[in-house]
């Protein structure tokens, strides 16, 4: 009898456990629930536009792609007037749900499913091309062979990374840089790394640029922050002055390193990625000048609209980059430098400067 | 009997010569390394043995062993602690939130006070996972399981993004020492809970083998029925244990939030207890041998940051960091040199009579 008490208790907290690590996605719930509430009257849902998101594994306020990508779906949920009801966002738990987060929207009716990061790209043209009905916007998803009804949201890495190359090289006092990246698996973040390097040689070109990728794999490489600050500690021991940050939580943790370091935001800086960090990552403040980012807000603002309108873009879809506001910085950076960069921009933008990347 | 004669020779090869057949290895290794890459002399020094290498080394090798002398502690009495990850976790969590609430205080009160958070919260899990394992008898693996889970899905579901942990440990140079080129800037200038792990590997490997704790806990995890026959309360120790881990499973998340990255992430661990683990199996459940096991983790992985940084791409870096997981597999299955867990371990003890 004792014993059986005892053994409830262990099915009991084992079963606690295990729902505490399924269900940090309490909005996710309602859109499971509205399934139900579709399948029941398909009648309902007709004549309406509905916009779902499918986030990589994280949370959708994870201050990086979800985040900005489901902003950029709320904005245009808002300029559309859509009911709040008919914007949902799953949050996936597992590399493995991704085909069936997006499979749940599908049957749901929606219109639209924005599928967010570079890792989602397969289940999303499975799924693009089962339902040519259905809208697919793949963030940051390379398109090969276009198709219809799926816009690869992608962006000109190497340009935002040479701007950043350009803000570095001209920054720097010991004329040797860092780069502590994500993983050398995933493209774009080779394009801002390969971006980085042409940037900073532009402005020096005997600059020493020093980079390293995680070793790990795709799962891992965004998510070691002590595997990103102990690389930027390496390379500020080998006499780094700018340090530049580009692979999720193991670039923040990059970024805080430097923004511990001795002289930080006097003589040792960093520059953050994809989205204004210095909002993302307080904790880099002290060393942040500034950030390589990709305007993936926008972007997805203009395909959803583009969608509802009937007019959507197969293949690939080209969003902005830019660099991120100086804030605290914004003093220290010369106007000769600032005038540089605009110029930059420029003419990375009409192609008069070319970054080498892919060619 | 002619048919074992050259295993057995092997055996004795193996015994006698098993280290410096992997330091030989290894200086193979590197004399391939410098030969195929167009690098000079200079630079190769400054990759294998320089500063910003050695440091990363040491500051890799910390979790590492902490959560490798967390595995000695639990499964030298007999319990195996799968869970260490989760304990890490849970240890790195406690320290963020008990920093991040006492953001006003002055920086080193505030400080320790966290790690002491930190390793009490490990603590009370390893209690936990002693408490599945020993009173409900619950399969070890399945509770170490449940720690880890549980630790993951707990500290992601409390986290809040929008906390700050005002300042980490800075480093303590030890004056005279730190002046020492090359050693001393490495081992003689680092933070505090850098300094503690060396000093823990010495404490638990007296402890272990130099006191009648030390005696007792080996034999509860070799032979607890003859333990408990000669008075040794073996459940006890192995709760008592079990918690010390855990503390220093904890301490590990400590040196990751108060002292490393400085904020909490997350899965911050990121699988250190899981290689922790590998480093107390090749290290043969010694705390010195988990030490060993430990830098060489954390050197392989400094290594492949310092050819990517000196620009070596001749040699994939894929190879240098699969390097440490094939010493590890060449070390269990028994190849160079031998180990052997405790011998009751993963076993639940019960008294005669009492099932």
């Amino acid at each position: 009898m004792r014993r059986s008490r005892l053994m409830t208790l262990v099915v009991l907290l084992t079963a606690l456990a295990l729902l505490l690590a399924a269900c940090p996605a309490p909005a996710a719930m309602p859109a499971t629930d509205s399934d139900a509430d579709a399948a029941d009257s398909p009648a309902s849902a007709a004549g309406q536009f509905k916009v779902g998101l499918v986030t990589d594994v994280g949370r959708v306020n994870d201050r990086s792609f979800n985040q900005s990508a489901w902003e950029g779906v709320v904005e245009a949920g808002e300029a559309l007037g859509l009911a709040e009801d008919d914007i949902k966002y799953i949050e996936t738990q597992d590399a493995k749900d991704y085909a069936d987060n997006m499979q749940q929207f599908i049957d749901a009716g929606y219109n639209v499913i924005v599928s967010v990061g570079f890792a989602l790209g397969d289940a999303t043209t499975a799924a693009a091309q089962e339902n040519p009905d259905v809208f697919f916007i793949g963030v940051d998803q390379f398109q090969g062979a276009a198709m219809p009804n799926l816009a690869g949201l992608i962006f000109n890495e190497d340009h935002s990374g040479y701007l950043a190359g350009v803000l570095a090289g001209s920054l720097s006092k010991t004329g040797t840089i860092a780069a502590v990246l994500g993983t050398d698996l995933v493209p774009p973040v080779v394009a801002f790394n390969e971006g980085y390097i042409a940037g900073a040689k532009s402005v020096n070109a005997d600059i020493n640029v020093i980079s390293t990728y995680h070793p790990g794999e795709i799962s891992q490489a965004f998510l070691d922050p002590e595997w990103g600050a102990a690389t930027a500690k390496q390379a500020l021991d080998q006499g780094a002055d700018v340090i530049f940050g580009a692979g999720g939580i193991t670039g923040n943790g990059a970024l805080q390193e430097v923004a511990t370091a001795d002289g930080a935001g006097e003589a040792v800086f960093c520059i953050g990625v994809d989205t204004d960090q210095w909002n993302t990552v307080p904790a880099a403040q002290p060393c942040l000048v500034s950030s390589a980012m990709k305007l993936i807000t926008p972007g997805v603002v203009e395909l959803v609209t583009m969608a509802s309108e009937g007019e959507f873009p197969g293949g690939n879809y080209f969003g902005d980059v830019d660099l991120a506001p100086f804030h605290d910085f914004d003093d220290m950076i010369s106007q000769e430098l600032k005038d540089l960069l605009e110029e930059t921009k420029a003419g990375l933008f009409d192609g008069s400067i070319d970054t080498g990347y892919g060619n | 009997m002619s048919k074992n004669a050259p295993v057995s020779a092997f055996h004795r090869l193996r015994r006698r010569y098993g280290n410096t057949m992997i330091v030989a290895l290894a200086l193979i290794v590197m004399a391939i390394l410098v030969n195929v890459t167009p690098l000079k002399e200079q630079t190769w020094l400054r990759v294998l043995f320089g500063v910003s290498a050695l440091n990363f080394t040491l500051r890799w090798t910390v979790p590492l062993v902490l959560g490798a002398l967390s595995g000695i502690l639990c499964e030298r009495s007999g319990i195996i602690n799968i869970g260490i990850e989760g304990m890490m976790l849970a240890g790195a969590f406690a320290g963020f939130v008990a920093k991040t609430s006492t953001n006003h205080w002055p920086l080193a009160a505030s400080l320790i006070f966290s790690v002491v958070a930190a390793v009490a919260v490990g603590g009370l899990m390893g209690a936990v996972h002693a408490l599945f394992s020993i009173r409900f008898r619950m399969d070890q693996i399945i509770s170490g399981t449940v720690i880890i889970i549980l630790a993951l899905g707990t500290t992601s579901y409390l986290y809040n993004r929008d906390a700050i942990a005002e300042g980490k440990f800075s480093s303590i140079p030890i004056p005279g020492l730190a002046q020492i080129p090359v050693i001393g800037p490495v081992l003689f200038d680092n933070p505090p809970i850098t300094y503690l792990a060396l000093i823990m590997v010495a404490v638990v490997h007296l402890g272990l083998f130099y006191t009648r704790w030390g005696l007792r806990t080996r034999a509860v995890g070799e032979h607890p029925r003859a333990a408990d026959t000669v008075g040794i309360n073996v459940n006890r120790y192995r709760y008592i244990n079990t918690s010390l881990g855990g503390m220093l499973a904890g301490l590990a998340g400590a040196f990751l939030v108060l002292e490393a990255v400085g904020q909490f992430q997350e899965g911050m661990t990121a699988g250190r207890g899981f290689i922790s683990l590998a480093a107390m199996i090749f290290g043969n459940w010694n705390p010195i041998g988990a030490l060993g096991a430990a830098t060489l983790f954390g050197y392989t992985q400094a290594l492949q940051n310092e050819l990517l940084l000196a620009g070596v791409t001749q040699v994939p870096r894929q190879f240098i960091s699969m390097l440490p997981y094939v010493v590890t597999i060449v070390a269990v299955s028994g190849l160079v040199g031998r180990v052997r867990p405790p011998a009751a371990e993963g076993k639940v003890y019960e008294t005669e009579g009492s099932a």
